[in-house]
């Protein structure tokens, strides 16, 4: 025990420094990799229709349900895009119906972005810290740097699993736990059992200390203990749960998610958020928003299904090469390609596929990729052999 | 500087700050409800999910909504075919777009002859006010402003507890630069609205050129945001936009929106323009991701149909040079409007006037404190919107209230 704690202090304060720096260094929103792309890779990369296995975009995009329902929300004169939205409270109400959850459990954000920013700003300080894996998805971090906030990074347990121990025993006394399941980058999902526990132990620990659980891949997972946190913080004002129409809707560029939370909880979101949470929030996501729930859960049980076929291709196609993936619940995998991210990413890229950036502490050998389309991941394999001097008979077939 | 200036300045460092507050209506923060969330109380007082607001009662004509400064004709085919054609990116973050967020800030820049880090995109001009707001004050640096002004950056400010002081417009209903400079030392911000939302007037070009360099004078380190979101619609000659001005002064820069003239309230997008040492601290607190895909190719296509945005200036000059005559028939002095609103002394509270027109089926603006018990703010519509709410108008600017018939002759406010 004595060992443990202070392994996490180590971790966790003593080394935090650097492990922040590289953390953040690296962190460089989802984007910053693309724009630092040297104008020449930028050109031809437009010229070569690249494959974007970058992003854990959807590639289908929003469906067609949801597209309709942007250009019925031009309105007959095409002049509804001139009023300030009134589309707010008919998305809180399909999503309260669809969640089975009252209207002042939740609150809207531009992307789950802004949801991953405020509870950062609402329940860290300079005395609170945040807590979370190294790596993970680096909103809260970056944004807790930026405040000068303390971050706490705990390193994964095995096979890329979040080290629930290490991970309560940082969160003495933190103000947050960015607890990001399934686990960006790593793809790693934590069995609701282990997360309900998890919950439990840290509020033994540490009573003042809120979880953030993002489930912003929630509907790709196919773990047999697989279910949503929403319950659980309903009922607890420490408990908050961030979703996102980003994946499995396929509405990325629309900017639209939200929290689930007890009322105090998502009370004390909106104040911090008020004036910008629904002014950020453009007309045409809300109404897609909309329709993209009143698809019901046959259109995710279908996104799911897609998703894990081209999963299972992808991983089998490493495995039959001897590499390595992570156990993937989400619409990326982090594999170990034998060799540094940057060097397998520039070698992909050259060949019209963009996969994804560095992601220290691991980036020498492992590289997140996230699943296009079967086809697209098809012609992938072929560059990921090309590259990796690992040829495909599959890909060539 | 006068005593007297010095001894209220000095009362900014005192702790709990309420002096400050001593020209400041309370009510103006529980009224203060931004336009979006006007729009909601509206849709929940009746309007439908995703259509127009439903008419008040049965039997009454379709219902206008004057109430938000909105434009009535939207942002053109332009920008809806360039929405369109930007479905198949729908899936992709802004900067993973084949017509990505960078390209929009690039066509605003080239817009304004500035470079892309002279240029911060925001959801709304209200995020970057908002950010503004943080970044500049603190609990130990005040935020001056007008009152009554756009009520953003003055919320923002009162949630973060950081001080505020608000200066009363003028008789004219301009803003009091005047009074704003006695309160401007060690100021962390200075909101200026220009064209000033609700009070609609303008001040010229040559008069905020003075104003700035009499801050950086005063106090150097403080930021100044021109907040020109009604900008487009000005036909004022001595107005210019501050933009020069910002890009040639440290700690200056200036709001904009596709909210107003280009027709986009729904679509959330604004940016700041300055110099890059003013744009970066702002830069570094923004959200990420801001804008929509579709919100990037609408914007870009509306920049690149100026024609439809200045069939708009002159539609509205038109509408509004009739409604003022309309509103000055009946007795009613409208301020000199440069904006797509009007700031009418209606003789009586705005809650009167308001709830009168919303039972005839016309939305008009909220309290304004501290005018709140004589004057109102009426959004211009279209031509057609107008003619019918300028009838409304005369109906319940008449003293016994028309249904009765009392047979007599029109009041004046």
């Amino acid at each position: 025990m004595l060992t443990r704690r202070k392994f996490v202090e180590t971790v966790g304060i003593g080394a935090a420094g650097a492990l922040t720096s590289s953390w953040i260094g690296a962190r460089g929103r989802e984007d910053a990799t693309w724009n630092a792309l040297s104008p020449s890779l930028e050109a031809s990369s437009q010229a070569m229709s690249v494959i974007p296995l970058s992003s854990n975009e959807n590639p289908f995009g929003p469906s067609a349900a949801v597209l309709d329902a942007i250009k019925k929300a031009f309105g007959p004169e095409g002049a509804t895009p001139g009023r300030y939205s009134n589309a707010t409270g008919a998305l809180r109400d399909t999503l309260s119906k669809s969640l089975g959850v009252t209207s002042e459990n939740l609150t809207l954000g531009c992307g789950s972005t802004q949801i991953l920013r405020t509870a950062t700003h609402v329940y860290t300080s300079r005395t609170k810290a945040l807590v979370g894996t190294i790596p993970t998805y680096e909103e809260c971090a970056g944004y807790a740097a930026m405040l000068g906030h303390p971050v706490r990074a705990v390193s994964l347990g095995r096979d890329f699993q979040m080290d629930l121990e290490r991970m309560a025993t940082a969160a003495k006394g933190s103000g947050l736990v960015f607890y990001c399941n399934p686990n960006n980058p790593v793809a790693t999902y934590t069995g609701a059992t282990a997360t309900r526990d998890f919950i439990a132990r840290v509020h033994r620990i540490s009573p003042e200390t809120t979880i953030l659980v993002d489930e912003a891949y929630f509907e790709y997972v196919t773990h047999p203990d697989h279910q949503s946190m929403i319950p659980v913080a309903l009922e607890d004002p420490r408990i908050v749960v961030a979703r996102t129409f980003s994946k499995a809707y396929g509405m990325a560029g629309l900017r639209l998610g939200y929290a689930v939370g007890h009322p105090d909880a998502i009370r004390k979101m909106s104040e911090w958020d008020s004036g910008s949470g629904t002014s950020s929030l453009n007309v045409l996501a809300l109404h897609a928003g909309v329709a993209a729930l009143e698809q019901g859960p046959a259109f995710v049980e279908a996104e799911r299904a897609r998703n894990k076929a081209a999963r299972d291709f992808t991983t089998k196609w490493f495995a039959d090469r001897g590499m390595k993936s992570t156990e993937s619940h989400a619409n990326f995998m982090f594999v170990n390609v034998g060799v540094p991210a940057k060097q397998f990413r520039d070698g992909c890229m050259a060949k019209g596929v963009r996969v994804g950036r560095d992601f220290p502490p691991f980036e020498n050998a492992w590289c997140r990729i996230s699943l296009g389309t079967m086809d697209e991941m098809k012609r992938a394999v072929t560059v990921f052999g090309e590259v990796l001097g690992k040829p495909s008979a599959i890909a060539a077939a | 500087m006068s005593v007297t200036r010095r001894g209220f300045l000095s009362r900014l460092g005192a702790p709990g700050g309420a002096a400050l507050d001593a020209t400041v209506d309370g009510r103006l923060i529980a009224a203060r409800g931004l336009e979006a969330e006007s729009a909601e109380a509206w849709q929940q007082a009746g309007g439908r999910r995703g259509g127009p607001p439903a008419a008040p009662r049965e039997g009454q004509p379709p219902s206008i909504r004057i109430s938000s400064n909105e434009n009535p004709i939207g942002p053109g085919q332009a920008v809806l075919d360039a929405i369109v054609a930007q479905f198949g990116e729908a899936g992709r973050y802004p900067f993973n777009a084949k017509v990505g967020d960078r390209k929009l800030v690039e066509t605003i820049a080239a817009l304004h002859k500035v470079k892309p880090e002279n240029v911060l995109l925001g959801a709304g001009s209200q995020e970057i006010l908002k950010t503004a707001v943080w970044g500049f004050t603190s609990p130990a640096r005040h935020l001056v402003t007008a009152s009554p002004t756009f009520e953003n950056a003055t919320g923002t400010a009162r949630r973060m507890g950081h001080p505020v002081v608000e200066i009363k417009v003028d008789s004219q209903f301009r803003l009091d630069l005047e009074g704003m400079l006695t309160t401007v030392r060690g100021a962390g911000l200075v909101f200026v609205n220009n064209p000033n939302n609700p009070t609609a007037t303008v001040h010229s070009a040559k008069t905020i050129t003075d104003f700035v360099e009499r801050v950086r004078r005063i106090s150097p380190d403080t930021v100044i945001l021109i907040d020109e979101a009604y900008h487009e619609y000005v036909t004022d000659p001595a107005y210019e936009t501050a933009i020069p001005l910002a890009m040639a002064t440290p700690n200056v820069f200036v709001a904009r929106t596709f909210s107003k003239a280009y027709g986009m309230a729904g679509m959330r997008i604004g940016y700041a323009i300055g110099g890059g040492d003013t744009i970066k601290p702002l830069a570094r607190l923004g959200m990420p991701y801001n804008i929509s895909v579709l919100g990037v190719a609408a914007a870009i296509a509306a920049l690149g149909d100026p024609k439809h945005m200045e069939a708009e200036r002159t539609r509205n000059t038109e509408v509004r040079n009739f409604t003022q005559k309309a509103l000055e028939d009946l007795g009613c002095k409208c301020t000199a409007s440069q904006a797509n609103f009007l700031f009418v002394e209606v003789g009586r509270t705005a809650a009167e006037f308001r709830s009168g027109c919303a039972a005839q089926g016309v939305q008009v603006g909220r309290d304004f404190p501290p005018f709140e018990g004589s004057h109102a703010r009426i959004s211009l519509g279209t031509m057609a919107e107008m003619q019918k709410a300028t009838a409304v108008f005369r109906d319940v600017l008449r003293p016994a209230n028309g249904t009765g018939g009392g047979g007599r002759e029109e009041a004046p406010c």
